[in-house]
């Protein structure tokens, strides 16, 4: 009789001092993990070359390009999670080397088992591009202007020298000509 | 085949050609279509796959495609016309009273592309809702922005539609009697997006009116709409249970147009994808069938065999359901050998569990006397209806396109056709378990061959899997046949000259002529048989309506 009291009392003791599974956040401890698994995309705007294949290739259009104030690689992929099927097929034909552009291979899953999303907004992958990189790849894009520029201005110039030289030239052939 | 020439030279052909050595490919006109239709069918061409119209817009014609199939000798024949396409002059004499299985294809013709069949006993519209009637969507000229702009009277016309027919029957009906129509679904829990009209008398059936089109997605017009990498994306989308061998039929047939030939790692590849998709629809397939008796736990253990399997294939492609995993020139991913130690875990897994299952289930007591007179489908009607699959082998007849038109690597692969005698439910379920242990079978012949090549040097595992596709194709058509989890898929490819996206691509499903069976079986039973009968044909709605 007392014996099993005791016993009762150990039980209930011991299952008070243990954590009960229940209480586990398992969000973050995936029963599989895959390398490859396709999740949300990471986008990196610096080595993109705005070439626009993820866009044509999008089965759902899911894709939309961003417009960056720049002249040329001034369009970056923007992604709607609500459309995406996961499909895959941007990171397939991104030319990017020797990492891509668009990556969903190894993705974040956690929008699956819910947590970060408070608003329709975190559905979207969007790119910020820091001001501080837009003024680089802007003065970057000056300073090659610049140096067209002044380039063209040498060729024009070395165009126009030589056209003297041959001018002068044509006229002395001629009196060559003549002497022999 | 030649003794087919022989019957067909009596008519006048157009032209003829032996196709891919399976199949006679004959051009007729549009007039002798019933007289040539009479000669095959006295040659032994019962089954007649589909009945596949293609839209030439700018040709101004409408050509027919029939596809009919010998079960004995497993030759084809493959009949094509052309009529006119003008909507008032789109006609030609229907198959239907021959070939009883071309009746609800028929159907899909004429509320697609407008085609009217001439003598067909029964041509509604099918598949498509009330504010598609008469509109023909697969049609070049059909303009889809425009039938979307007014989404909320479309759905009022559908809307109307059902009143109008519950007041038909109101109608119609006997007061005095104990005769009502009942609908089964579609949100039914065994039934899935499916409605059947069930005539009843009390508890007894007098006919039953299948309404399909719930889940319709117009997968063969997305296709034209998307280039030939993209278009995987919309025919996995056929089923999700077994999405592997419907990308594998369309990649063969975008090969064939090509002129590519693949690796034979890839070749090998599409085996062993192929096989564990069909155990994760199979597996899936088995639990349906005891979930419409009321039994969940069957369910339950395949669905945990069935995670395994997905995890090879997570591992693999990176997703486990829409894997995306087969493009046109190959498979899309390396293979890495880790991978193939998962798998083993997978086929493990499932060897620890099948004996339980099997004396438990499979061999229910119970089961056997619920199910062993129900449903039964004879060989005979299994041709005429051009059933396929595991309820066509559970009568007894023996067609596998794995067997009689080997693709990928089936050809290497030692196999045998998995049959039943009677074609009952109870044998439907047996195959169902027989072709689970077949395809644990394959695949650990696939994985030894794999090896064993990777061990050689004969196969790259990281570079062999892809050759490349130009993008654009060169105008051309081809058929490719798969063995799909539940039956044949025939898929008909047309392309144009230097296309990026297909033309036209015509998917036959399998389900479609299972779920035309429905009223003949279930005519003079009673209700409670539905879902053992429906359950039993393991019918996806997903091929069914596409």
């Amino acid at each position: 009789m007392i014996l099993e009291f005791i016993e009762k009392v150990y039980r209930v003791s011991k299952a008070l001092g243990t954590k009960s599974p229940a209480t586990e956040d398992v969000r973050e401890h995936l029963m599989h993990k895959s390398e490859r698994l396709r999740g949300e995309h990471r986008i990196d705007y610096e080595t993109c070359i705005g070439c626009d294949a993820c866009n044509k290739i999008c089965p759902v259009s899911a894709i939309t390009m961003k417009q960056l104030p720049f002249k040329k690689q001034n369009i970056v992929p923007e992604v709607n999670l609500g459309v995406c099927i996961f499909c895959g097929l941007c990171e397939d034909v991104c030319p990017t080397k020797p990492e891509k552009s668009i990556v969903l291979s190894g993705g974040r899953y956690d929008m699956i088992t819910g947590g970060w999303h408070q608003d329709q907004a975190d559905f979207w992958v969007n790119v910020d591009v820091p001001q501080s990189y837009i003024d680089s790849r802007l003065e970057e894009e000056e300073a090659a202007r610049v140096k067209k520029e002044l380039l063209a201005k040498k060729k024009a110039a070395e165009a126009a020298l030589k056209a003297k030289e041959a001018e002068v030239a044509d006229q002395t052939v001629p009196e060559t000509e003549e002497k022999s | 085949m030649q003794d087919l020439r022989k019957a067909l030279s009596a008519h006048e052909i157009l032209s003829v050609e032996v196709y891919k050595t399976m199949w006679l490919k004959v051009r007729i006109d549009s007039h002798d279509l019933l007289a040539v239709a009479q000669t095959l069918k006295d040659e032994g061409f019962i089954a007649i796959s589909t009945v596949s119209p293609t839209d030439f817009l700018e040709e101004d014609r409408m050509e027919m495609n029939y596809f009919f199939e010998n079960y004995t000798t497993k030759r084809n024949c493959w009949l094509k016309c052309d009529i006119p396409r003008d909507i008032e002059a789109c006609e030609i004499d229907s198959i239907t009273p021959m070939f009883p299985g071309a009746n609800w294809h028929e159907r899909e013709a004429y509320s697609m592309f407008g085609v009217r069949f001439r003598g067909h006993p029964d041509l509604r519209p099918i598949i498509v809702s009330q504010d598609f009637y008469d509109k023909t969507p697969f049609r070049k000229d059909f303009d889809w922005d425009a039938h979307e702009a007014n989404t909320v009277e479309n759905i009022q016309q559908i809307v109307d539609a059902f009143k109008e027919e519950q007041e038909i029957n109101e109608e119609h009906l006997d007061a005095s009697s104990s005769e009502m129509i009942l609908n089964w679904g579609p949100t039914h829990p065994a039934s899935g997006p499916i409605r059947l009209k069930v005539h009843c008398d009390g508890e007894d059936i007098i006919s039953i009116d299948p309404d399909i089109g719930f889940v319709w997605r117009a997968l063969e017009h997305l296709v034209t709409k998307k280039d030939f990498v993209g278009a995987i994306v919309a025919v996995e989308r056929l089923c999700f249970m077994d999405n592997i061998n419907s990308m594998v039929g369309y990649c063969q047939a975008v090969e064939e147009i090509a002129d590519v030939e693949i690796t034979e790692f890839a070749k090998w590849m599409r085996v062993l994808l192929g096989e564990v998709s069909r155990i994760s629809s199979h597996a899936m397939g088995m639990g349906g069938f005891y979930n419409a008796m009321g039994l969940h736990t069957v369910g339950m253990w395949n669905m945990d065999i069935r995670e395994y399997f997905l995890d090879f294939l997570e591992s693999y492609s990176g997703a486990r359901i829409a894997t995306a995993a087969i493009e046109p020139g190959g498979v899309r991913y390396g293979l890495q050998m880790n991978m193939l130690d998962e798998l083993q875990k997978a086929l493990d897994k499932f060897d620890a569990t099948k004996d339980d299952i099997k004396t438990i289930f499979v061999n229910n007591p119970t089961m056997k006397v619920r199910a062993a007179k129900k449903g039964i489908i004879t060989a005979k009607e299994v041709e005429s209806f051009a059933l396929c699959g595991v309820v066509a082998r559970s009568s007894g007849v023996k067609i596998d396109v794995r067997i009689d038109e080997p693709y990928a690597a089936y050809a290497q692969v030692k196999m045998d056709y998995v049959v039943q005698k009677e074609g009952s439910a109870k044998d439907r379920l047996s195959t169902l378990f027989g072709e689970l242990e077949q395809s644990i079978d394959i695949i650990k012949q696939a994985k030894r061959h794999i090896e064993a090549e990777i061990e050689n040097g004969n196969f790259n595992p990281t570079k062999d899997h892809m050759v490349k596709v130009p993008k654009k194709l060169p105008k051309g058509e081809a058929i490719s046949r798969v063995e799909w989890s539940r039956g044949e898929v025939l898929m008909h490819l047309v392309t144009d000259d230097k296309a990026k996206s297909p033309y036209r691509l015509k998917m036959k499903a399998p389900s479609f002529n299972h779920t035309m069976m429905l009223n003949k079986m279930l005519q003079g039973e009673t209700l409670s048989d539905i879902p053992l009968i429906f359950g039993s044909l393991y019918i996806c709605q997903g091929d069914l309506d596409r």
